[in-house]
């Protein structure tokens, strides 16, 4: 980076250099794992104020026995997708990188982001049947619902941006070996939320 | 990413000369991608909200200083939440105070320190064209708009704006049913939401450019002081606010969506609240007083004609004070209940934070010591910044203490430490970056006949207004009381009372004499040459104001940026584009 040069152009508005970009974008980054930990630290201590700790006797969460219990299978498949769609993704950026157009790539990419985000809707749905909804099942329908679905708006947000990559490669062929930086960003974030997930997963689901 | 490398000059020489290119009305003052104009958007509507918060403030001290009493001409425009026949009622006067502090907080202090100062200063005094992400920093702005927007429709939901204070404890805050304006609370909680997403564009703006963008030679321990400070500040936003935005939502959706997240009816926590509050909040403080010590080390190195004393130890300071603020946020919870080991750790970790910050008050007084003294406006703003900042920071260290904080908590003595810091400090220190920024800006002097009125005028009033709060305070006057006279151990006060409300309005009338100075120096004002103070740094070497692009060519940076009265030069400043001459002893390398 120390020898990017900061060209006239990038004082006219047509985006900072590469290095200084995917700088930003890890910055931002940083607060959106901040909002992630807020939430979670919140979780910790509803959860384990009142019920004490997992490894506890006495431990009980969720804290009655009347509430529904999460789809844990179906939440597993639908984390193996999202796993698979970092990957997908990763090697879009290397179809790119050796000059070809990663459309397949980005497409398989977009489907299981989807899929993941279809899933969890079906799951939202699936629990509001059951009875567990934001304002029921006390603190534990509001952290699930409320955490899940601050992670799944990243996600329905991060396959947008998947979309507008692969249109603008679709249309432009504006992402080459040398150019790519939009795709390299978006790829950091999707790879952020794909491992906010893991987090989510093991605390809310699994614990 | 070897550019994150501290010391490395980052940006390669690269001409570019910007042609004034003409610009439409909406392209140069609403939707523009100039930091300059930014910074200056920044400015304008945070003053506007400075006035706004403060007719607030001025409501809630003539209820303070004459319960009931009719407010004069206004009283009867008032909307019925919050005065009845021209006089404040009780609900009313919480959504003052409440709408005051939001206001001054997130309203004008920040955006005017960060946002204005940030924006302007930041590129200029790095040596680069622009911000990293000009779309970005114009967006960073209208979303602050927007949330102040959505914060004033408050007013106008059922049921009033929300009066629940500005750190709106659950679950006053979280129940409709007990807040009374369960859409005046959303409409807070979203405001913050959006003001603090707002925060984080511009954080991450400031932090990528520092650390990307610098002109070759301008390495980090070269960087002015108000830049250092930015930087350490930007740093607080990112970490701290989407804690607070994690808060909010959860606000939010207690009220909307029926979630019990601080009910202990759901098995919710109220504490839980005032933690992720208070994660923020603290940091929060520094995040306002930070920006306001980088600009006032600035000011007062340049007229007291002498480099900044220990320019590093300054750095380390701030840093020191920017990782402590993470560790301290239970002194604000002594009385919550906490575990008294917990509360002595946190009265500990507080109490430390008085060690950097009191080597930046003695480095301050080493930059003054026998120095050459210019008493401008600025100059004055400055000195009074370390004087009330000294003032708040001694309260401070009282209220550190649990068994003290036992006694004055959620009294007067609160509000006035936290308005020495936060009036006395912060705005004071804007107050002294405006007269001296001005004529980059704008390219005219302040008028300083009228400065020297504002600020005495100001520091007179301020104190009136804010030194008898100690007493009243020590005397056992609670906060968020709307009418002091009810509590017989209060009634003996109220001349006090009365005092602090002549002050403010005194305040109140003094800033419309900035406002004077200001409109009146932008006419007809001297015009500004582009150094008029013999300053050192980046900024002073380009036209006031500067043209698009900032600099004609990338300035190369010879030493550091306090390099004032250098022994056997003919002239007692260096600016940093300039070499030293041989065998000249400068202060930094």
């Amino acid at each position: 980076m120390s020898t990017a040069v900061l060209t006239h152009d990038s004082q006219e508005h047509h985006g900072a250099p590469p290095a200084t970009a995917k700088f930003g974008m890890i910055m931002f980054l940083i607060s959106e794992g901040m909002l992630f930990a807020g939430l979670l630290g919140a979780y910790f201590v509803l959860r384990w104020s009142e019920n004490g700790f997992p490894w506890q006797a006495g431990h009980a969460w969720p804290p009655s026995p009347d509430i529904a219990h999460l789809p844990l299978l179906l939440t597993s498949i639908n984390t193996v997708f999202l796993i698979a769609s970092s990957c997908t993704f990763h090697m879009g950026e290397v179809a790119v990188l050796k000059g070809k157009s990663g459309l397949g790539w980005l497409f398989v990419t977009i489907a299981l982001g989807s899929l993941f985000v279809g899933l969890q809707c079906y799951e939202w749905w699936h629990l509001h049947h059951e009875g567990l909804w934001f304002n029921t099942g006390g603190v534990y329908g509001s952290s699930f619902f409320v955490i899940t679905g601050f992670h799944g708006l990243h996600v329905a947000i991060g396959v947008l941006l998947i979309l507008w990559c692969f249109l603008r490669q679709l249309f432009t062929r504006c992402f080459t070996p040398t150019h790519h930086i939009a795709l390299n960003n978006v790829a950091l974030y999707w790879h952020f939320v794909d491992v906010v997930w893991l987090f989510v997963l093991a605390l809310l689901y699994y614990v | 990413m070897s550019a994150t490398t501290i010391d490395a000059p980052v940006q390669e020489s690269a001409p570019h000369a910007h042609p004034e290119h003409p610009t439409s009305f909406f392209h140069k003052y609403l939707w523009t991608y100039d930091h300059k104009m930014i910074g200056l958007q920044y400015l304008w509507t945070a003053l506007a909200f400075l006035f706004l918060g403060g007719a607030l403030a001025l409501g809630v001290r003539w209820q303070l200083g004459f319960p009931g009493a009719e407010i004069p001409l206004i009283g009867r425009l008032l909307p019925a939440t919050v005065a009845v026949d021209g006089s404040i009622i009780p609900g009313g006067y919480n959504m003052l105070v409440t709408m005051h502090a939001t206001i001054m907080v997130f309203f004008v202090v920040m955006p005017l320190l960060i946002g204005a100062f940030g924006n302007y200063l930041i590129p200029l005094q790095i040596g680069a064209g622009d911000m990293a992400f000009p779309l970005l920093n114009e967006l960073s702005y209208w979303l602050y708009v927007l949330s102040g927007v959505i914060l004033l429709g408050a007013f106008f939901a059922p049921g009033g704006a929300p009066g629940t204070g500005w750190t709106a404890y659950a679950p006053l805050s979280s129940v409709a049913a007990y807040n009374g304006t369960p859409i005046g609370q959303s409409l807070w909680g979203a405001a913050i939401f959006i003001n603090g997403l707002s925060s984080i564009a511009g954080a991450t703006n400031y932090i990528t450019t520092v650390v990307n963008m610098r002109a070759p030679g301008m390495t980090m321990f070269r960087m002015p002081l108000p830049v250092w400070s930015l930087f350490i500040t930007a740093i607080l936003l990112l970490l701290a606010v989407p804690v607070l935005s994690a808060a909010a939502a959860m606000l939010f959706a207690d009220l909307n969506m029926g979630t019990s997240f601080f009910s202990p009816q759901g098995g919710g926590q109220p504490l839980l609240w005032q933690h992720l509050f208070w994660f923020f909040g603290h940091p929060e403080v520094y995040i306002m007083i930070l920006p306001a010590m980088g600009l006032t080390s600035e000011i007062l190195a340049v007229f007291s004609r002498k480099p900044i004393f220990g320019y590093k130890a300054m750095v380390y300071a701030m840093i020191a004070i920017g990782f402590l603020g993470f560790v301290v946020w239970g002194h604000h919870m002594f009385v919550s209940g906490m575990n008294l080991t917990l509360s002595a750790a946190f009265s500990v970790s507080t109490m430390v934070i008085a060690v950097p910050s009191a080597i930046k008050t003695f480095n301050w007084m080493g930059t003054i010591w026998r120095g050459s003294i210019e008493f401008t406006t600025a100059m004055c703003f400055a000195l009074a910044f370390v004087s009330m900042f000294v003032i708040g920071g001694l309260s401070g260290i009282f209220m550190a203490s649990t068994p003290v904080d036992l006694f004055v908590h959620h009294t007067y003595f609160i509000v006035a430490h936290f308005h020495y810091v936060l009036f006395g400090g912060s705005i004071f220190a804007v107050f002294g970056a405006i007269y001296f920024y001005f004529p980059k800006m704008f390219g005219r002097m302040l008028n300083e006949a009228l400065g020297k009125w504002h600020f005495f005028l100001t520091l007179i009033f301020f104190n009136l207004t804010f030194f008898p709060m100690h007493n009243l305070g020590l005397g056992g006057m609670m906060r968020r009381i709307a009418d002091p006279t009810v509590y017989e151990h209060l009634r003996q006060l109220q001349p006090l009372n009365q005092l602090c409300t002549i002050g403010a309005i005194g305040l109140g009338f003094t800033t419309f004499l900035f406002l004077w100075n200001v409109v009146m120096s932008l006419r007809n004002g001297k015009k500004a040459p582009n150094n008029p103070w013999n300053a050192n740094t980046l900024e002073w070497t380009v036209p006031s104001p500067p043209g698009h692009g900032n600099f004609d060519k990338t300035p190369v940076v010879y030493h550091g940026p306090y390099e004032y009265s250098v022994p056997g030069l003919d002239k007692d400043y260096l600016p940093q584009t300039e070499r030293a001459p041989e065998g000249a002893r400068l202060e930094s390398h």
